[in-house]
This record gives C-alpha cells, sequence and structure tokens, in this order.
C-alpha cells in the first residue's frame, strides 16, 4: 500500500493503462501541458508523450466527438471533461450518439471509451461549476456511470471503466481530490457494478456516493454517540447497480438513508429507495429518507454552500429524527 | 391537441405584446407538428420567425431577450434535439434568475415535442423530462389532452420562470371539446381523472388515455382505479399523490421514459415519504425499458401497454 491523494491516483490509474495498452491514450482541456485543472494528469505527458497525451481546444463537443470517434475505429480514449456542469454543452454526443451508438448498430459498433469529469461542491466555484450531475447520466440507457469516494477507487474504478467495452463515465469529486488515502501497489483494476460495506452496522444503513461517503462515515461515528449503529454503504457504481449489497444490509436493519449530493427531484437515491421498497416493502420499519441538497441551484457563497450540500449535523439530525 | 396550442400561442401574442415565437421551421412553415400554423401570417415577422438550426442558439436567444423585457416562446423540434442547448437551457435559463437576484424574470417557455408513439425511433421518441425535472431553477409541465395543453401553455407563458412544455406528439391530433380555459388548476397541480377506491394510477403526457383505458378494463374485474394526472413534472404535487395514496393505498406510476431515475422513482420514493403507514403494498413502476428508444417495429413492446398496466394493478391490488 502507498499513500496517495485522489488526484494522484488517478494519475496513477492512467499510467496504469496507458502502460498496459498502447490504444489507451488521454484527451481534454488542459490535460497535457498543465497536468489538468485539477492536476490529475501531472506527469502524463512527460511520461508518454504529445501523441498520447492530448491537450484540446476549449470545445467539448469536438473532445468527445473526437473520443467517439477514436473508440469506433480500436483505440480506448479517456476525454476529460473539466468539470462535469459542462457535460451539458456535449449532452447531444452523449445522449444521443455514444450511448446510442451499440444499440443502433446492432451491436456491430462498441465503445470502449471512458470520460471522467470533475463533479460536485465545495469549492464555493458557484452554480454553473459545482452540480452533481451524476443522477443524469444514470437515465441514459447505454452508459455506464461510476463515482468514487477513496483514492484507491479513484484509480481502480477508473481502471475498471477503461477496460469496459462500453461507454463509462467517471465522476471524479472535486472536494476530494486533496484526500489522501491507502491505494494497493502493483496493478489494481475495480470491478464496476460492486458496492462495499465502508462501515458494518445493525441499526441503520446509510448509502452514499462519492463525497458524501465520508460525511457519512462521521455521521456513523455521531451517531455510535447517540447509540445508533450505523452500516455505510458506498454505491460506487450507479451503473451497473449492486441492489444485493443494499439489499442485504437494509434486510438486516429495516431502515434506509440516502445521502445524496445532488438536487432531490430524480435523484439516484429516488431510484434506489424505489427498489429497495419494492423488494423489501414487509421488512422496513419506516419510509426510506432521502438526505439530499434542496431543489436550487447552487450558491456560490461559503455559507449557503455549506446549508445547502449534506452536512454530517443534517445527516445525524435526520436518522434520529427519523427513528426518534 | 395541437390545434388548442396553437389557440394559445394565437392567444398569448394577442394579449401580451411582449410575447415572441421562435424556433426552426415555426414561421412560414407552421412548424412540424403545425403547432404555429398561421401565426407569422396574423402577428408578422417580427414576432414570430424562423431560426437557423441551431439549439444552443435558440435557447441563449431567448435568455438575452429576457433581458430586454420579451417573454420568449421557443420550440425544440425534437425531445432529443433539445440535447445540443442543453447547456443553454440548464447553465443559463434554469440559472439566469437566481443568478441576478430575481431582478430579471426569465420568462422563457420551451416547447418541446416529446415521448413516443409515433414511431419516430431514437432522437424522435424520448422522454427527456428527468434531465429538466433534476435541473433546479426550470418548472416541467407534460399535458395529457386538449384542453389542458392550452390551459398548461398559457400559463408557462404567464409564468415568471423559465417552463419547459413537454407536448405528447401522440396526442397532437386528439380532440377535446369544451371551453378554451387559462384558468382552473395550474402549474404544480395535479388532477384526479377518474375517480376509485382500490387502487391510483398515476400517469402524465399519453400515458393518461392509456391508463385511463386500464382503469375501464380493470373496473369490469372490481378493481375500482383511481386516475391522476401529474401534469406538472416539476414541482410535483405532494398534496394529490400524498391524498391518493392514503386513501387507496395502493399506486402504480406509470410513464415511456426508461425506468431507472425515471419520475417513477420520484413519485415512488415521495409517496413512501408522505404515506408510508398507509400503503398495502409497496409502489409499482410501469415504464419504458432501459434501452434507447427502439425502432419502430418494437415501438408497441416499449411503452407500457394497456395489459402491462392492469397486470401491475392486478400484482398491487392482490399484494
Amino acid at each position: 500500500m502507498a499513500e496517495l491523494t485522489y488526484r494522484q491516483a488517478v494519475a496513477e490509474g492512467i499510467a496504469q493503462e496507458m502502460e498496459r495498452d498502447p490504444l489507451v491514450f488521454l484527451l481534454g482541456e488542459d490535460v497535457a501541458d498543465a497536468g489538468g485543472a485539477f492536476k490529475a494528469t501531472v506527469g502524463l505527458l512527460e511520461r508518454f508523450g504529445p501523441e498520447r497525451v492530448r491537450d484540446t481546444p476549449i470545445s467539448e463537443e469536438a473532445i468527445v466527438g473526437a473520443a467517439m470517434g477514436a473508440a469506433m475505429t480500436g483505440l480506448r480514449p479517456i476525454a476529460e471533461i473539466m468539470f462535469s456542469d459542462f457535460l451539458a454543452t456535449c449532452w447531444d454526443l452523449i445522449a444521443n450518439q455514444i450511448a446510442k451508438t451499440r444499440y443502433m448498430t446492432n451491436g456491430q459498433i462498441s465503445l470502449p471509451l471512458v470520460i471522467r469529469t470533475a463533479n460536485g461542491a465545495g469549492s464555493r466555484f458557484g452554480a454553473q461549476h459545482s452540480q452533481s450531475l451524476e443522477s443524469w447520466a444514470m437515465a441514459v440507457p447505454g452508459l455506464k456511470v461510476v463515482a468514487p469516494a477513496t483514492p484507491a477507487d479513484a484509480k481502480g474504478l477508473l481502471a475498471g471503466a477503461i477496460r469496459e467495452p462500453d461507454p463509462v463515465i467517471v465522476f471524479e469529486h472535486k472536494s476530494l481530490y486533496a484526500s489522501k488515502g491507502e491505494v494497493p501497489e502493483g496493478e489494481h483494476v475495480e470491478e464496476l457494478g460492486r458496492a462495499l460495506v465502508r462501515r458494518a452496522g445493525e441499526d441503520v444503513t446509510i448509502v452514499a456516493l462519492a463525497a458524501m461517503v465520508p460525511r457519512a462515515l462521521d455521521a456513523a461515528e455521531r451517531l455510535r454517540e447517540e447509540g445508533v449503529d450505523a452500516e455505510v454503504i458506498d454505491v460506487r457504481s450507479l451503473v451497473p447497480l449492486d441492489m444485493s449489497t443494499i439489499a442485504s444490509s437494509v434486510a438486516k436493519t429495516s431502515r434506509m438513508f440516502t445521502v445524496e449530493e445532488n438536487p432531490r427531484l430524480c435523484g439516484w437515491g429516488a431510484e434506489i429507495a424505489s427498489i429497495v421498497a419494492e423488494g423489501l416493502f414487509d421488512d422496513l420499519d419506516g419510509p426510506i429518507v432521502r438526505i439530499t441538497t434542496p431543489h436550487v441551484p447552487l450558491p456560490a457563497a461559503d455559507e449557503l454552500e455549506d446549508a445547502t450540500v449534506p452536512s454530517v449535523e443534517r445527516i445525524v439530525r435526520a436518522v434520529l429524527a427519523a427513528i426518534g | 391537441m395541437s390545434g388548442a396550442l396553437n389557440r394559445a400561442l394565437y392567444d398569448a401574442l394577442a394579449e401580451d405584446p411582449r410575447v415572441l415565437v421562435f424556433g426552426e421551421d415555426v414561421g412560414r412553415s407552421g412548424g412540424v407538428f403545425r403547432v404555429t400554423d398561421g401565426l407569422q401570417a396574423e402577428y408578422g415577422e417580427a414576432r414570430v420567425f424562423d431560426t437557423p438550426i441551431s439549439e444552443a442558439g435558440i435557447a441563449g436567444a431567448a435568455v438575452g431577450l429576457c433581458f430586454a423585457g420579451w417573454r420568449p416562446v421557443v420550440e425544440m423540434q425534437f425531445d432529443a434535439f433539445s440535447y445540443p442547448a442543453m447547456e443553454q437551457v440548464v447553465d443559463h435559463v434554469a440559472k439566469m434568475r437566481m443568478r441576478v437576484r430575481g431582478r430579471v424574470d426569465l420568462s422563457i417557455t420551451l416547447r418541446i415535442p416529446a415521448f413516443g408513439g409515433i414511431k419516430g425511433k431514437e432522437h424522435h421518441g424520448e422522454s427527456p423530462e428527468t434531465y429538466y425535472a433534476h435541473t433546479a431553477g426550470l418548472k416541467v409541465v407534460a399535458p395529457s389532452s386538449a384542453l389542458d395543453a392550452y390551459r398548461l401553455l398559457r400559463q408557462a407563458i404567464a409564468d415568471p420562470d423559465p417552463v419547459i412544455v413537454l407536448e405528447p406528439k401522440a396526442r397532437y391530433w386528439s380532440k377535446e371539446s369544451g371551453e378554451l380555459a387559462n384558468d382552473g388548476p395550474g402549474i404544480g397541480d395535479a388532477r384526479v381523472l377518474r375517480d376509485g377506491e382500490t387502487v391510483t394510477l398515476v400517469a402524465y403526457g399519453a400515458m393518461v388515455t392509456r391508463v385511463l383505458d386500464a382503469a375501464a378494463v380493470l373496473a369490469e374485474e372490481a378493481i375500482t382505479a383511481r386516475v391522476v394526472d401529474l401534469r406538472s413534472l416539476s414541482p410535483l404535487d405532494d398534496g394529490v399523490l400524498e391524498r391518493c395514496a392514503r386513501e387507496t393505498g395502493r399506486v402504480v406510476v406509470v410513464h415511456e421514459a426508461p425506468r431507472s431515475v425515471g419520475l417513477g422513482a420520484e413519485v415512488a420514493a415521495r409517496i413512501m415519504e408522505l404515506a408510508f403507514d398507509h400503503l398495502q403494498a409497496p409502489v409499482a413502476r410501469v415504464t419504458g425499458w432501459d434501452t434507447p428508444y427502439p425502432p419502430a417495429s418494437l415501438e408497441p413492446l416499449y411503452l407500457p401497454s394497456v395489459e402491462r398496466i392492469c397486470d401491475a394493478a392486478r400484482k398491487v391490488v392482490a399484494y
């Protein structure tokens, strides 16, 4: 094990796969010379050269369009969209073209491409640079979607995504780039579609994603002081979705909470809550509670941003209120 | 319905000189679905005009026009072609009113012929409502009948916030008689279209007709189904959902969109939050599949059928 930051782990994951497979290459705005706006691709240009680590003009459509064409010819591109908010500028290519190609060609053309993007709030970047858009991607048939919460997953899930035969969007979290954690040395690849129990507990199940995972874990520690033993599940992969890990936990605890950074309406928590309620209706001791950012555009001011995104305090209060 | 929408635009243009109508082929040709037929001849090329094929340009122009005091009503020709305008819609249309602290009304009505049922294949049969409903700052409505289409479009144009109007293509040629009215249920209000005690069927857009057909079939089996037309997808009408869930204890949500994170997930999760102790069975979802919209020959298998809706209702009743 080595201790790495989340951003170093991203770069390691890319390097590991570029080393292994000469078809893998990276493109995006400022990913080469500058090492990435969030410094998650530092050192790759020096190591792999400008043919395989390519700066592009500021045109998200061109970036993912080029990635799509490259994937069609057999390459395995990793395209970076600097902020997930900018996925909107290339949504036509993502939702209309990339996600549908395999289906529309009757399986003749697959697109083994990865779109990496910096998602989420916590950096005071305002309404147009802080959104959590993973639920959009989850709603598009034909895309796989992961969102790592730890440096180990930033490397492992990214490597797993690069090896997928289908398009995968990797939502890296802006506020986690500086976080540190143990990352396995040597080759590290995680399979998509597996949730992880990050903390075992008996009383309630808290389901979280990306930056909400450390908050849920902190909340679980606070809840322990209140006599509540919380199990914390890191979803990790929204598509494919590992319902069996979540369902096993809820079957044990009979109470479920989601912690979502995205706006409430049509967030991923609604989908998981609906599936759990359908399968475990008689096991539930109370309604599934969704702890989300309220349905507002994210404010830029420190105090207001902190007031919108679920905090440790809000998670603790919501759990205590529901089981009280 | 296309005639009722046409009248809504005609009347809005007549009543408010700030209203503008523009988009691809809406002027000279009168729109691919005839919704803007005759408007340019009546109100001139300055207020009803054709644009180049650039959805981002259309939505962006609408934002700018709001700053100059206009009330733009714009058309995206098909559901999936609203995606090229996604950034304008999500980052500017939806957020500008908050960013200027309410000092400018973003009174934009974005009309989108939506959903399937006309053998339109991928890109022409999509249900994009999840993206828009998930975006804070937008209101989203989907009428199911001609008279309500008139009402919702007039209300959308009068609203100070941006409203996405998802017009069900499959219902454009449906007819309904009655008085055209702006008042009555507003944006944010659902409507109970048929009363029943055993189960509540929730739908919107073109699926409302199908759910009413299913209710008629179920009635023969002594299952009385209450039918709720959501009309407004954002905001949702918690009051009606909660009351119906409490009173019938069993709910089926129906939509054309793929299952994953569709409105059905939201409605199901919400009903559980609002009426958990009153539910006799888990909320069932009858939806499109998690695949791209299929070619014409597979459309009947993709869209929720009366039979699939009835099966789901029977299951929740027997639960």
